[in-house]
């Protein structure tokens, strides 16, 4: 279509424009969902978590200086979200997809500000002390039970040992 | 007598290496299988056995020493397969101290092996993540770039907003994919959407094939044709077979030529030029999608490309440029902030139903 040097001058120029390597804050595409009420990873109940506003948030990834795109096949994948009003960041590499590690670090994210927002009341930490407390009470259940079964089995064993005596 | 003074002198660099010592603390921990140290692959631990934790930092120092990219990456995450999880990271700290069994220490070597050959960790493991699928990876077939996830998430924004306008034919949504590598976006939004149906095109037979496969491991077979077509020498056939659809995609080749020579080593020796080869400005093939779109295309339908940060602009002109039968209506920029997405919308008003040439 046009000569290659030609091609060359024009992208020199309009790449010097168009793109600046991570100072852009690229709008992540995200699928109409409900704000509000969301469910918490991992959580039975519905947390109210506090709602994203992408206009306050900081995304950096490594893709190198190249083009990027088919050029390169790196596997890095590791997002680091920063939230500018309070500072917060967080980083997420647990999958090997990009987009779903994009995904989890606002999940966590509006889990950090909802602690945060909420202070005291924060039911993220409400649930958390709840699992913990259920689980010491599991703890001292199981605990009691087996006291239970072994002070059963002596007074069987002292039963036995009395008939054997008497017979 | 050279044999003795070769032997003698790997007992020297056995003690002394101070990198091997420095990492696990035992002695005789290489053995030499040609000359010189970087010719060397470590040998299998027999008489003792390693934890993950320690299995990785030593493939990690390996990877280094041979000037393999990514050394902690690539050995972690072909660790965590052999392990049954995507990622070390899902293990907890106990299971990282945990010792491999001799057969997952056999097994590490060899697929580290290959990736010392500067094999792709995707290929070495033989699958990759592709948004919230698994799929198969095999080479030379080209391996989906995380930014091609964001393609997808374009479609999905753009088509959910249709559907919420209630146009009752999107009932038959109808999907062209042209070089469909793997099958990742065919398949990603044949997973997305339940009423869509694709039709996904290549020009290697090993893509098709592997595209077959993963819509099979994926249950979505039934709505996916795959066939073995160039979108350049087939295009008749192309348009005859596929027409009309709501949404044709593609991610082609768009390097430049002259760029090919200087890929990295992962790219350049193991997946398929033709998949990444663009011509001489990298637009041959995005040209041919482009001139037979308002073919395919039904009312309104939009034509979806990735491409290179400097196409953008050279498509709009096209478009614009008069009679071309599509009109330009966004260029999206990817999450490193780059020009990545061209998106185009059929428009018949302006088309002139012979082939442009351009």
């Amino acid at each position: 279509m046009f000569s290659k040097s030609f091609v060359n001058r024009i992208c020199q120029a309009i790449w010097r424009i168009t793109w600046v390597p991570s100072v852009q804050h690229p709008r992540f595409i995200v699928p109409a969902v409900g704000i509000g009420k969301v469910q918490a990873a991992g959580k039975k109940d519905y947390i109210d978590l506090p709602a994203l506003n992408e206009d306050e948030l900081d995304e950096q990834f490594v893709r190198g200086s190249g083009p990027g795109g088919q050029a390169t096949n790196k596997t890095s994948n590791c997002v680091v979200l920063r939230h500018n009003p309070t500072g917060i960041v967080v980083k997420c590499h647990q999958t090997r997809s990009v987009e779903t590690n994009r995904k989890r670090a606002r999940q966590i994210m509006r889990e950090k500000l909802e602690v945060i927002y909420k202070g005291e009341e924060s039911d993220i930490l409400k649930n958390k002390k709840e699992s913990i407390q259920r689980k010491q009470d599991k703890r001292k259940k199981a605990n009691e039970n087996l006291v239970k079964k072994r002070l059963f089995k002596e007074a069987l064993m002292a039963d036995s040992k009395s008939v054997d005596d008497r017979g | 007598m050279w044999i003795r003074l070769r032997r003698s002198l790997n007992g020297f660099y056995n003690r002394v290496d101070p990198l091997i010592v420095r990492c696990i603390g035992h002695k005789r921990l290489y053995t030499f299988h040609s000359p010189g140290v970087a010719e060397c692959i470590p040998a299998i631990p027999t008489d003792y056995r390693l934890t993950v934790q320690e299995c990785v930092t030593l493939w990690t120092r390996h990877f280094q020493l041979r000037g393999v990219s990514e050394p902690r990456l690539s050995s972690q995450y072909i660790i965590a397969h052999l392990l049954g999880v995507k990622t070390l990271e899902s293990l907890g700290q106990d299971r990282l101290a945990e010792f491999l069994t001799h057969k997952q220490m056999e097994q590490t070597w060899k697929l580290c092996t290959r990736r010392l050959t500067r094999m792709p960790v995707q290929y070495v493991i033989e699958e990759w993540d592709f948004r919230d699928l698994t799929l198969k990876m095999s080479p030379p077939v080209f391996i989906p770039r995380p930014e091609t996830e964001e393609l997808v998430g374009l479609m999905l924004a753009d088509l959910q907003v249709k559907q919420g306008t209630g146009v009752s034919e999107e009932a038959n949504l109808r999907c062209l994919e042209v070089g469909c590598g793997t099958g990742a976006i065919s398949l990603s939004l044949l997973n997305s959407l339940p009423q869509l149906r694709a039709i996904a095109l290549d020009k290697n037979k090993d893509a098709v094939e592997l595209t077959v496969e993963n819509a099979h491991s994926l249950g979505l077979q039934d709505r996916l044709e795959v066939h073995h077509m160039d979108v350049i020498r087939d295009a008749d056939m192309i348009v005859r077979m596929c027409s009309p659809v709501s949404v044709l995609v593609s991610n082609p080749p768009y390097l430049f030529s002259e760029d090919m020579a200087s890929l990295d080593p992962e790219v350049h020796k193991f997946e398929d030029h033709d998949a990444l080869d663009g011509g001489v400005d990298g637009m041959q093939v995005i040209r041919h999608i482009l001139t037979l779109a308002p073919q395919l295309l039904s009312n309104n339908g939009r034509v979806y490309l990735e491409v290179d940060p400097r196409h953008p602009p050279f498509i709009q002109l096209w478009a614009e440029g008069g009679e071309r039968g599509l009109r330009y209506v966004h260029t999206h920029h990817d999450f490193t902030g780059r020009p990545r997405f061209c998106v185009l919308e059929n428009d018949n008003a302006t088309y002139i139903k012979t082939r442009t040439s351009i």
